[in-house]
């Protein structure tokens, strides 16, 4: 049996019990916002922020993410060009590592919200304990994704002698990291209780 | 856990929503998705076409690394080098960027800008640091592709260079090479902007380009001539050295003039065609309408004639010069001769060829005919020395009128006319007899000779020393004594003659008195005949004779 089932909820702050509300509501003891389960805004919110978050992964990976001079070849790398470089140099190791976390961590969360998103809101009875432990997984990894604006953030500062060696933040910085920024808000805005929407106990 | 009932919970304090709005985080997307579309739609302006230039060779050429510049802006860069479908050339792929579109026009001339050393310059020099780069010269035409040949060399000419190119044919290039300079009054006006061989290749066209504002100084008549290193010609009118500038001497040029300063006539077209002259004397002779092949065999040798060089002379005329001087060997004769073969411009004896002509009008006989009838009237070719410094030698034709009346016709269309033995020869073997008498004088005995007159003089002094000197001072004594007798005899003569009672003086007095008495009687005379003229005719009236 579920809260949902009995027609009750509970306050998140002081913890009170009521009866579900159906709309936006108010705890009547402490006055805090109760998020009604039915017609969850969180799932709009999260859609909103996902929706952004996918529009400029485009960008984040079309646009050079980094331009670095050393004397005197001077090279202009989107972040895929990049993992090729330096699997072509032989770092694959590295090469992989820059891949997940650049390209495989943004890209799974994306997909991995939406899909999440798609099934609670269509009250899919699949799989849930699968779908939470998969929220679970993405809420954690999504810090991860910001290895590749440190690595830039960090050689741009450190990186700066002149005509011999130089390297700059290319325009991809700013929309890679508030892919990262964005996904890992719609993850948060993302309600894990609609997961469980349509299973009955 | 007791059963809830529902009824008895609190039910949550509802607010209204203002429904069917959307909450105001679809702001973030909208914002996302502008912001994209925004940097999608900048790439995408930025981002020119892809064009495909082919090279011979990628040397210096690195994708990622080399770029493309126009006017040394980056415009582009190269995204790949591959291998053309027959392997003889590289491809390189150079995208351009968005404002660079326009470049890519189908005379559009790309090439490898790469550090070049060349004698009229070095260029690219920055590409030693930078490596090597795509430069680019924009065309004109309106028809876009994406497919170009890329020049090995850079272009001498860029499209924005105001100025004239022209097209210059020459025998041969000489040390000219490209960006080589040209020179009007030994100031540079242009350079060589191409140099290629004909498809014949029997002569090499040379483009050239002169600058704005000296492109109007190339009229019709200008005449064009290689200025090439020092112009150092030995020819029988002496030597002569005659260069444009240093840079002429090691790296070549090209110089032009007018023959008639006066009338330089209008400004030539572009790409007009002109004769490039191997030198200045060449380019500035009269235009040679007329040609008239020569040839003259001759039996003897001739050293010091060479073609090109040696002149060939009409009546003091310079009419034309000796193409080939061949060797020949008549095996009737058993001996040999020197056929010589020459170009001469007939018009170039003026008036004297009309003249010419007009005699041979009414018999219907062209000039070259004329001339060849010359030959009957004594017309010969001699070879003589033209300075006798050089050692260089001319042909000389004449009209010798003690020469043995020929016939010859033309053969071949050339006129031909016999040799003789020339001034040359006649000095020679004069000279030649000379040195053979010289040489037949026996020196050595005439020394032998002068020395046994010397020792015979020695001992003649030596005999007179000995034998005569006494008898001479012998003689002298005699003579002391001879002057003493002769004083003597000139006492006796001055006691007989000068004294003034000697018989001498007495007689030549009475002489002397005669003499006056005669002169006065003569000065009568001519006082009367002054008076009576007449008297010499009619004899002496009966007048007072004369005193």
């Amino acid at each position: 049996m579920t809260a949902e089932e009995l027609g009750i909820d509970k306050c998140e702050t002081c913890e009170l019990v009521m009866r579900a509300p159906h709309d936006e509501s108010a705890c009547p003891r402490c006055g805090e916002r109760i998020i009604a389960r039915a017609t969850s805004r969180s799932s709009s919110r999260c859609w909103a922020l996902l929706i952004a978050a996918a529009a400029l992964y485009v960008p984040a990976n079309v646009l050079p993410m980094m331009k670095t001079e050393q004397f005197p070849v001077r090279r202009s790398d989107t972040i895929f060009s990049g993992i090729r470089f330096l699997w072509s140099e032989g770092s694959w190791e590295l090469a992989v590592l820059v891949f997940t976390a650049s390209i495989l961590v943004p890209l799974t969360k994306l997909l991995a919200l939406g899909f999440l998103l798609v099934t609670s809101s269509r009250r899919s009875t699949w799989r849930p304990r699968v779908r939470t432990k998969l929220y679970r997984v993405l809420e954690v990894i999504g810090h991860w994704s910001m290895l590749d604006v440190f690595v830039v953030s960090l050689l741009t500062a450190v990186v700066q002698l002149g005509r011999f060696a130089n390297v700059e933040p290319g325009s991809a910085v700013l929309p890679f990291a508030s892919v990262v920024v964005l996904t890992m808000l719609a993850s948060a805005s993302f309600d894990p209780r609609t997961i469980w929407g349509g299973i009955k106990s | 856990m007791s059963e809830i009932n529902l009824d008895e919970l609190p039910a949550p304090n509802v607010h209204r929503h203002k429904r069917g709005r959307p909450s105001a985080i679809w702001i973030v997307p909208i914002i996302a998705i502008a912001a994209g579309a925004a940097l999608a739609i900048r790439t995408y302006l930025r981002a020119g076409p892809t064009i495909h230039i082919t090279f011979e060779s990628a040397e210096g050429l690195e994708v990622g690394k080399s770029d493309v510049r126009y006017k040394n802006v980056p415009v582009g860069k190269i995204t790949e080098i591959g291998i053309s479908d027959d392997l003889d050339q590289i491809v390189a792929t150079v995208e351009l960027n968005r404002g660079a579109a326009k470049l890519a026009v189908s005379d559009t001339k790309f090439w490898v800008e790469r550090p070049r050393v060349g004698v009229g310059g070095v260029s690219g020099l920055g590409t030693l640091l930078s490596g090597a780069y795509i430069g680019v010269d924009v065309g004109t035409s309106a028809d876009t592709t994406d497919h170009f040949v890329g020049l090995e060399k850079p272009p001498g000419v860029t499209h924005d260079q105001r100025g004239k190119k022209f097209r210059l044919l020459a025998h041969d290039a000489g040390s000219l090479a490209i960006r080589s300079p040209v020179y009007l009054k030994r100031q540079q006006v242009g350079s060589i902007t191409e140099l290629a061989l004909t498809a014949d290749g029997k002569s090499v066209e040379i483009e050239i380009f002169i600058d704005a504002p000296y492109d109007k100084d190339v009229t019709e008549t200008a005449v064009f001539w290689n200025s090439s290193g020092m112009d150092v010609t030995l020819d029988a009118a002496g030597l002569r050295v005659d260069t444009q500038s240093l840079t002429t001497v090691i790296a070549g040029g090209i110089a032009f003039g007018f023959r008639d300063p006066a009338h330089t006539g209008a400004p030539a077209a572009d790409n007009t065609r002109f004769t490039l002259f191997e030198d200045r004397a060449r380019a500035m002779a009269k235009p040679d309408t007329e040609k008239l092949a020569l040839a003259i065999r001759f039996d003897e040798p001739l050293r010091g004639v060479a073609a090109a060089t040696t002149l060939i002379d009409f009546q003091g005329v310079q009419i034309g010069n000796v193409d080939d001087v061949r060797l020949g060997y008549d095996a009737a004769t058993h001996g040999f001769y020197t056929d010589v073969a020459a170009t001469v411009y007939p018009r170039r004896l003026g008036a004297a060829y009309d003249a010419l002509i007009a005699e041979g009008a009414p018999t219907g006989r062209s000039g070259p005919e004329m001339l060849q009838a010359l030959v009957g009237r004594g017309l010969r070719a001699q070879l003589r020395s033209a300075n006798l410094l050089t050692g260089s030698f001319f042909i000389a034709l004449t009209l010798e009128p003690n020469a043995k009346k020929l016939t010859v016709a033309m053969k071949d269309g050339a006129w031909t006319v016999p040799s003789e033995r020339g001034g040359t020869d006649q000095i020679q073997d004069q000279v030649a007899s000379i040195v053979a008498k010289i040489d037949r004088i026996p020196f050595d005995a005439i020394g032998n000779d002068v020395h046994d007159a010397t020792h015979a003089a020695s001992s003649l002094m030596g005999h007179i020393d000995r034998d005569v000197v006494p008898d001479t001072k012998k003689l002298v004594g005699e003579a002391e004594i001879a002057v003493e007798a002769l004083r003597d005899g000139l006492a006796a003569i001055r006691d007989n003659v000068a004294a003034p009672d000697s018989p001498i003086q007495q007689a030549a007095r009475t002489t002397l008195d005669e003499l006056g008495r005669a002169a006065f009687s003569l000065r009568g005379l001519g006082e009367y005949l002054k008076q009576h003229p007449e008297s010499l005719l009619r004899g002496r009236d009966s007048g007072p004779e004369p005193h």
